[in-house]
């Protein structure tokens, strides 16, 4: 028996049969409690829901037995009913079963008559709970690699790395979302078609290599290129446990970001060799020129090309330290330490740093300060302030003739402090304004040919403001000057 | 039978290097003339035939000079004047894209490749030879062993 207490609920009016069945049960181990009537056996019965089975009269009064069965069966399906009666026909019995009953018993009844259809109906009740438990657990596994597969699935449609999966046939049988967006050709093609049809031969190839491994997990990878992109692609074979090939599995990446990252990098690289290069070429090549005496009987001439020599050296050594500068800011590396910085008094010192240089050209330095600005501060890197307009003033007397104005501003309105930088220089067209502040750009005409430069001042300092929360603009009208603008949020 | 006479028409945005080069060739009996800007070069190319254009590669453009050399072999009254490209960027490593057969010359529409900084006598040896072979044919086609004539 399944459980190790069976309760029985014993229904009669007749309390001789009551007590019987209680006397012929109890010493089988069973536990009898009983009712005169179909209402009162149905309340014992709610009242403790734990019933194995019940013996149901069908004449009683107020509830009749069948009633009884109907309500007993829709309470619990799997209390084991026996009905006992004395009025036994085929037809009382046929109804009793639809309604529920396990078994029918005529009264009278011998003990072993009682006892005989009561052990079948517990054995049998614990046989369909058992089946029914079967059942269950079967379908909830059933459910669990349902569920299994579906996350799969979702896991690798989810996946931003292309999947492919083909059979040993080269068929292919699985893609996901990312191959199709990323491999259109792919996409075209229906389930289950050759893998050559999707046109891109180095994939097939790299499939197929796969395919010709003997044995173990090995993995080919490699970059295969389809139109205008670049994929990082690993195949690798597919085994059953019994090591039996069934097909092969190939993940693409789509690099050809990555790819274009790596080409603009070459490209800096040559233009820093470029900057490097020219102007020790053309110091080496006046020192040599110096040296054969081939200017030995011009001395303004030699005197010219050794200032040139100095002039190209500075500016090498100070696009130097504006390499140096650029890949700080690449690295995050500046700008780290900020502190209420006094944005007036910092203009001041850029300004003072170059006035001997726009002395030189005869260059008159400004500097005004709107009412109320004077103490206004900026939460920045005081270093990177001085970059910023040492710049931006280096730039304006650098592009102006000599007897102009630069004239520098400070105001301010409710969230950002301006710093404007005026000159009256050479200016810039409309096609130059657009790249000023590109790396290495460098606006080439008849006014800069003289002036050397690095072509990164200003893509630093557009940096260095960005790294602020601030922006910088540019204004310029050809031959009439240049006003830059560097707007930075002043702090609290 | 070089003619130290011939004009030389030089282009480059870096000026020291014109004055350099100006030296040099004027120093060698040359006439120079100098342009920082391969557009204007152009036109100054067309209402005054030089004998020889040195042209630097990178200027507004990373490949200015190649445009430069391209347009002047387009221009039927200039497609026979010697080329020779000069530049800084050409590297040993990495970057490589100097000629290495008289095909990458050709298409290059160049006559000759240095790399700066130039050795004087190097530029004035180049110059030479290019004018020498200029004047064996006189009709200003070039001579048959010219790589662009090669791949014309």
């Amino acid at each position: 028996m399944s459980e190790e207490v069976t309760r029985v609920l014993v229904v009669d009016d007749e309390e001789g049969m009551r007590q019987g069945c209680r006397k012929i049960l109890t010493p089988e181990g069973f536990i009898v409690e009983d009712a005169p009537d179909g209402v009162a056996g149905l309340e014992l019965f709610q009242s403790r829901n734990d019933f194995a089975m019940a013996l149901v009269d069908l004449n009683m009064p107020r509830m009749g037995g069948m009633e009884l069965i109907e309500k007993l069966r829709a309470l619990d399906k799997d209390v084991v009913i026996l009905v006992i009666t004395a009025y036994a026909t085929i037809e009382t019995a046929v109804e009793a079963t639809h309604r529920g009953a396990y078994a029918y018993i005529p009264k009278p009844f011998t003990p072993d008559e009682l006892l005989l259809p009561v052990r079948n109906g517990i054995e049998h009740r614990a046989l369909t709970i058992e089946a029914r438990r079967l059942r269950e657990e079967k379908e909830n596994r059933l459910l669990e690699v349902a569920v299994e597969r579906s996350r799969c699935n979702t896991i690798i449609s989810c996946m931003t790395d292309g999947v492919l999966v083909v059979n040993r046939d080269r068929q292919v049988v699985l893609r996901n979302a990312a191959i199709m967006s990323t491999m259109p050709s792919c996409a075209q093609q229906p389930l289950s078609s050759p893998v050559s049809d999707i046109g891109c031969t180095m994939l097939a190839e790299l499939i197929e290599q796969a395919l010709s491994a003997d044995s173990g997990p090995v993995i080919e990878s490699k970059e295969i290129t389809v139109d205008k992109q670049t994929f990082l692609a690993s195949a690798s074979p597919v085994f059953e446990p019994d090591a039996t090939l069934v097909g092969a599995v190939a993940v693409l990446r789509d690099i050809t970001a990555l790819k274009k990252l790596d080409t603009t990098k070459s490209m800096f690289v040559s233009m820093v060799a470029h900057e490097l290069k020219s102007p020790l070429a053309a110091v080496a090549n006046y020192l040599q020129l110096i040296l054969n005496g081939l200017v030995e009987g011009d001395p303004d001439k030699q005197r010219h090309m050794l200032t040139r020599s100095l002039l190209r050296i500075s500016a090498l050594r100070e696009l130097i330290e504006e390499l140096l500068d650029l890949q700080a800011i690449k690295a995050g590396k500046f700008a780290l330490r900020r502190s209420p910085v006094n944005i007036s008094e910092v203009v001041k010192n850029s300004l003072d740093t170059n006035r001997e240089k726009a002395e030189q050209k005869k260059i008159a330095l400004n500097l005004s300060i709107a009412p109320g600005t004077e103490d206004t501060r900026v939460l920045a890197d005081p270093d990177s302030l001085l970059i910023i307009f040492g710049n931006l003033i280096n730039n304006a007397v650098k592009y102006s003739h000599s007897d102009g104005h630069v004239d520098l501003h400070v105001a301010q309105n409710d969230v950002f402090v301006h710093v404007t930088v005026k000159d009256d220089g050479i200016g810039m067209a409309e096609d130059e304004l657009e790249h000023a502040f590109d790396e290495f750009y460098r606006a080439k005409n008849q006014h800069t040919v003289e002036i050397p430069g690095s072509g990164l001042g200003l893509s630093l300092v557009k940096r260095l403001v960005e790294t602020h929360q601030g922006h910088v603009a540019a204004v310029s009208v050809p031959d009439r000057g240049t006003t830059f603008t560097v707007s930075l949020p002043i702090a609290d | 039978m070089t003619k130290s006479s011939a004009n030389i028409l030089i282009v480059d945005d870096d000026v020291d290097f014109l004055l350099w080069a100006k030296c040099v060739l004027e120093g060698a009996g040359y006439g120079v003339r100098t342009c920082a800007d391969p557009t204007e070069a152009l036109a100054r190319l067309e209402e005054n035939l030089p004998d020889l254009v040195i042209t630097d590669l990178m200027m507004s453009a990373l490949d200015s000079g190649f445009t430069l050399a391209r347009s002047i072999k387009d221009m039927t009254s200039a497609k026979h004047l010697p080329v020779i490209l000069v530049t800084a960027a050409a590297a040993q490593r990495g970057f490589d894209f100097r000629p290495h057969t008289d095909e990458d010359l050709a298409a290059m529409n160049t006559d000759a490749f240095l790399s700066k900084p130039l050795d004087p006598q190097q530029l004035l040896g180049e110059v030479h030879r290019l004018l020498a072979s200029q004047d064996a044919s006189p009709q200003g086609h070039g001579t048959p062993t010219k790589p662009r004539e090669n791949a014309e």
